[in-house]
């Protein structure tokens, strides 16, 4: 019922707020295909070490966010009002909560949890961070696609994990669901109460173009590579 | 269901929840005083009770307000009469002036903790609007064919309610004190002396209950009963603090001014989603069944703020006093 894009706060986002949606949209179908395609492939050959390796760039996503939101406020949070600098760091620490649960859940299933940004992740990781040295809003832009694409995800692998019994799994992304939420309100929160001009507009939109072009490909079946311990 | 008898269930109701019914008829019974009738939205049978009962009366306003029963247990209605306090906080104020036959109201109930005991003979003491609960006494007393005695007090005779009803119950000695007329209540008359066989039932205002205890005081243990009416005289709750209720529970808890109605909830142990805790993620909505809640969050739309049926839970609280929760 609640649609966290409607989020209040700010109307930097007025003019281009029906082109954001459609880039989130379209996103949030494409994890959502990619992620159905996945367990189809998965449904052939219920393998758990599989399963563990496709979940491992979103181990990284949760680790990466980390770093990025800490450096986003010590880079850019002065600028934010008190209260988001105390949101940012709130999602910071959710994100490092989701590492450690999505890490366990990796290990329940027999694989290894990266420490390393895996070769899957790579475009993703560079294309945030690069977005992070562009300009204050841009990373925030682009995440909150990222964050969004999540979603996607949650339905066909809540469906498969009662077909398949991966109880921990599913436990782990129903606490992200309901996590991701705010992340993605909050991200749309920040965005429209500190755009101000047509030049953060535009790195907004190029931020979230990006990101949509990325962030649904580490859901696919062909994304997963299994590492050796 | 464990609480609930088999009649209950059949009826559809607990006597805990929270359910809707419709104002069927109302009419002036004395001056200040006019009585409902509380039919249900089907139109089948409300559930039954005994003299004595109560029942929780929740106003649009989201206000709670406990009336005895006073009309007759066989009918298929309630009926409840409600004095306007002059210094009400908008409780029997709310009821006079702006509800209307036809409104949909909100009950609760009935539970009684007012029960008519077996004796020989009656002896009834009401003061005002404490009359209610006793009428339905009367009422299954005279039915019975056992003998009672009233004794009835108010203001000004115009200001008591029902008297042409008691006039119709049969076997009884009725004493009729208006206060311009006759002064105060005679106790001494009537509880002097200990009367074997005797129960004494008393509703009123404090004062007249402290006097009837006092009598009492060399009576058989277990001779009277009594019910205490001082429902506006309760302490207002601190500036910035209300009350919820929760409906399915029916606990009550206080959210102080500077905690979050979520944390007194998580407190009482009631486990409520939530990730921000800030009105953004509108991952701890709850219902409202009653009451105005008082939006702190982003993220409601302006449809759902106004129409008051829903909250989050993390950052919003109350514009009345209680708030009763689909919790
Ligand atoms: S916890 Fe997020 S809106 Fe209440
Ligand atoms: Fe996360
Ligand atoms: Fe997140």
């Amino acid at each position: 019922m609640v649609d966290v894009r409607r989020v209040r706060g700010g109307d930097g986002l007025q003019e281009i707020n029906a082109e954001i949606d459609e880039i989130l949209d379209a996103v949030v179908e494409k994890t959502r295909h990619a992620t159905v395609e996945f367990f189809v492939a998965y449904d052939k050959n219920p393998d758990p070490k599989v399963l563990a390796a496709w979940l491992a760039p979103r181990a990284w996503r949760e680790i990466d966010y980390v770093f990025l939101l800490n450096e986003q406020i010590r880079r850019y949070g002065l600028n934010f009002s008190r209260t988001h600098i105390t949101l940012l760091a709130k999602q910071s620490f959710q994100e490092a909560e989701h590492y450690e649960a999505v890490g366990k859940a990796i290990e329940s299933l027999g694989g290894i949890v990266p420490t390393i940004v895996p070769a899957s992740a790579k475009p993703w990781s560079d294309f945030l961070w690069d977005c992070l040295e562009r300009h204050p809003l841009a990373a925030i832009a682009a995440w909150n696609v990222s964050e969004t694409s999540a979603s996607g995800s949650f339905e066909p692998t809540f469906e498969a994990g009662e077909r398949h019994g991966f109880d921990e799994v599913v436990r782990v992304y129903r606490q992200i669901e309901t996590d991701e939420k705010f992340h993605v309100g909050l991200g749309r929160q920040i965005l429209s109460r500190y755009a101000k001009t047509d030049q953060d507009r535009e790195e907004i939109l190029r931020a979230m173009r990006g990101m949509r072009d990325i962030a649904w490909t580490t859901f696919t079946p062909e994304s997963v590579v299994i590492e050796n311990a | 269901m464990n609480d609930m008898t088999l009649s209950d269930a059949k009826r559809g109701h607990s006597a805990d929840a929270v359910f809707d019914a419709r104002i069927a008829a109302a009419s002036v019974e004395a001056d200040g005083v006019l009585s409902l009738h509380l039919a249900s939205l089907s139109g089948s049978a409300l559930p039954r009770w005994t003299p004595g009962a109560h029942i929780d009366v929740i106003l649009p306003n989201g206000l709670v307000r406990q009336y005895s029963l006073c009309g007759d247990p066989d009918l298929a209605t309630w009926r409840i009469g409600v004095l306007r306090e002059p210094a009400s906080r908008g409780g029997s104020k709310c009821i006079h002036d702006e509800m209307a036959v036809g409104d949909r109201i909100q009950l609760a109930g009935p539970r009684n903790n007012f029960k008519l005991v077996d004796a020989e003979r009656y002896l009834f003491i009401a003061g005002g609007i404490g009359i209610t609960p006793i009428l339905a006494m009367i009422r299954q007393v005279a039915a019975a064919g056992l003998p009672w005695t009233l004794l009835y007090g108010g203001r000004t005779r115009s200001s008591m309610a029902f008297l042409d009803e008691i006039a119709g119950f049969a076997g009884g000695d009725v004493h009729i004190a208006p206060q311009d007329e006759c002064g105060l209540l005679d106790l001494q008359r009537f509880l002097g002396q200990q009367q074997q066989g005797m129960a004494v039932f008393c509703c009123g205002p404090g004062p007249l209950i402290d006097a009837v205890e006092d009598k009492c005081r060399t009576w058989m243990p277990g001779s009277l009963h009594r019910e205490r009416f001082a429902p506006s005289n309760r302490p207002p709750l601190p500036k910035g603090a209300f009350e919820v209720e929760l409906a399915r529970s029916r606990q009550r808890l206080t959210v102080p001014a500077h905690r979050s109605l979520l944390a007194v909830l998580q407190e009482a142990g009631h486990s409520v989603t939530h990730s921000c805790t800030a009105g953004i993620c509108g991952t701890c909505l709850v219902k409202v069944l009653a009451g105005v809640p008082q939006h702190n969050d982003d993220v409601l739309s302006d449809e759902e703020r106004e129409a008051g049926g829903v909250m989050l839970v993390c950052v919003s609280r109350s514009d009345s006093e209680l708030l009763v929760l689909d919790l």
